[in-house]
């Protein structure tokens, strides 16, 4: 059977930083197993337990006034292609799972006022569009690990529909002593690195720095967008439904489109045991040929900016025609078709992005070339 | 132009009601003992009374509060964010939606220290519809978007004053969209 994927939607460019460097650099130190995660006190200054987070090179964890990552974002963002971005034919999407939440904390702390210009969402991104020189047609959009996906299919929705000339996705998560300390309370950022799918007594994540941009289009671009799909379980706070459902709800309408293509997988994988287990073996049912990568191990976990992060890597591995494997894991493994060491692409059709978040959300694509 | 049609809609207006006294206005609506974890949002958002019990908000943790505690799953959860066109914003991603059912849901909880500092609402509110693509027999109004070439806004409390009144519009409500509200 051949493979039909839709390029209705292509994606004309995309960009990552993370604190391996631009989307290049990081790309070619996840070729060579290379783990941005360091051993860091998780309340920064204040100290507290030491656990894996990455961060950009020279930042510190405690927020500044201004925050310290709005230059790396503007270096970020010189490089979306020229446009009259937040017009009404151009509109932004702003994604992320932490805005400036860093920034209230800081203000609860400290009592310094200056603070509370990047605390809450829209505050942060309005402040963000200013300095970024866009119009008002910017969207926020929230949720979770999932968060970018929002902003993808949203962004797809309006330029296949010839409501967008373009539309332009901004994802950014940067880490505070607020949300280390968060995820730390949880018990699953501990002492351990991450080692994503890895078969072991206890599981771990790490944090990462992250900010990504992506430039949809119709008609300019090699990569397409050749479908998108969401469910959320609402089962629990946090976990999964233990049978699986919801990863293989959101991937039906997937494996449907993708019928008759060979897929490379790039999972979610932050470490965690029960989420990790759920997910791979949910891909080795559905997609059994299709090896299975995370690059959280290294990176750690970007929180509503992964998806688009993961998605400028997974479209510079196509250009580069190889890419990473699980960073930071070790057999044994959940699944067999967790894939440890790099491969080539050229035998795959297309690539499947995958993203999971608190309550159960479960967001994925395929990024095929068009 | 993008087109759907209000099939139900509920709106609570507690004005400076303090969280407390919502908690216990509104407790009958939820299990024994999930009330005191529940917000205000939460609260207003989960207690009024739906066609499908099936309420969000934009704020998740709200939506979350209720849909898990009644083990509702949803295909597509957008949660927005935003300032003076986030009403305008929330209606074009329900519109664009695929789905033959939407339901757009939102509100506000009256902020403590973030209000005094600024930074978050000093009024509670919370509203819910339910939009088809098709009028059906009973629809009680019908909402449109259009593309212009102009920007405008319309602010949550001031697109929940038009729900709650039952009041028309018609004029921009995000960077070029035009909207009209019609009731029945």
């Amino acid at each position: 059977m051949a493979c039909h994927l839709s390029d209705s939607v292509r994606l004309a460019a995309s960009a990552c930083l993370t604190p391996l460097g631009d989307t290049a650099a990081t790309l070619a130190a996840l070729l060579r197993g290379e783990r941005a995660l360091q051993a860091r006190p998780v309340l920064g200054r204040e100290g507290g337990d030491r656990v894996p987070l990455a961060l950009l090179p020279g930042r510190e964890l405690d927020e500044t006034v201004p925050p310290a990552w709005a230059d790396a974002v503007r270096a970020l963002l010189a490089a979306v292609p020229p446009a009259p971005w937040g017009d009404a034919r151009h509109p932004v999407f702003v994604t992320s799972s932490n805005f400036g939440v860093g920034s209230l904390y800081a203000y609860r702390r400290g009592g310094d006022a200056a603070h509370l210009a990047y605390g809450e969402p829209f505050g942060c991104v309005d402040w963000l569009r200013r300095e970024l020189g866009w119009g008002d047609n910017v969207t926020i959009f929230s949720h979770a690990c999932v968060s970018a996906h929002l902003g993808l299919m949203q962004a797809a929705r309006l330029v296949r529909a010839g409501l967008a000339e373009r539309a332009l996705v901004f994802s950014f998560d940067f880490l505070s002593p607020f949300v280390a300390g968060g995820f730390h309370a949880l018990k699953i950022l501990n002492a351990d690195f991450p080692a994503p799918y890895a078969a072991r007594a206890t599981g771990s994540i790490g944090l990462g720095d992250g900010a990504a941009f992506a430039v949809l289009t119709r008609d300019v671009g090699e990569l397409a967008i050749a479908a998108q799909s969401l469910h959320n379980e609402m089962f629990h706070f946090t976990a999964n439904r233990p049978d699986g459902a919801g990863f293989a709800a959101c991937l039906a309408p997937l494996a449907a489109a993708a019928r008759g293509c060979r897929l490379w997988v790039k999972g979610h994988g932050t470490g965690t045991l029960e989420a990790g287990r759920l997910e791979a073996t949910t891909f080795a049912r559905i997609f059994p040929q299709a090896p299975l990568v995370g690059w959280k191990g290294s990176l750690g976990h970007t929180l509503g900016s992964c998806g688009l992060v993961e998605l400028a890597l997974v479209a510079a591995a196509l250009r580069a025609g190889r890419a990473p494997g699980t960073v930071g894991s070790a057999a044994p493994v959940m699944a067999e078709n967790v894939a440890l060491e790099p491969f080539a692409t050229a035998g795959y059709d297309a690539v499947l992005c995958a993203s999971n978040a608190f309550g159960g959300a479960h967001a994925a694509f395929l990024l095929d070339h068009a | 132009m993008l087109e759907r049609f209000i099939q139900a809609i509920r709106t609570d207006n507690p004005g400076l009601e303090e969280p407390a006294a919502t908690r216990e206005r509104l407790k009958g609506g939820f299990a024994p003992g999930a009330v005191r974890r529940m917000t205000q949002l939460g609260l207003l958002v989960g207690a009024a009374a739906s066609p499908t019990l099936f309420q969000t908000s934009i704020h998740p943790s709200s939506v979350q509060q209720v849909l898990i505690g009644r083990q509702r799953s949803v295909r597509e959860f957008f949660p927005l964010a935003g300032g003076p066109y986030l009403a305008g914003q929330a209606l074009l991603v329900a519109l664009l939606a695929t789905t033959p059912r939407v339901i757009v849901c939102g509100g506000e909880e009256r902020g403590t220290w973030m209000a005094e500092c600024g930074v978050a609402s000093t009024r509670a509110f919370a509203f819910a519809l339910a939009l088809t693509a098709v009028p059906g027999a009973g629809a009680l109004g019908r909402l449109t978007l259009s593309p212009i070439d102009r920007t405008g806004g319309l602010s949550l409390a001031d697109w929940f004053d038009l729900l709650h009144f039952r009041r028309p519009f018609a004029g921009p409500a995000a960077p070029g969209w035009q909207l009209k509200l019609e009731w029945s």
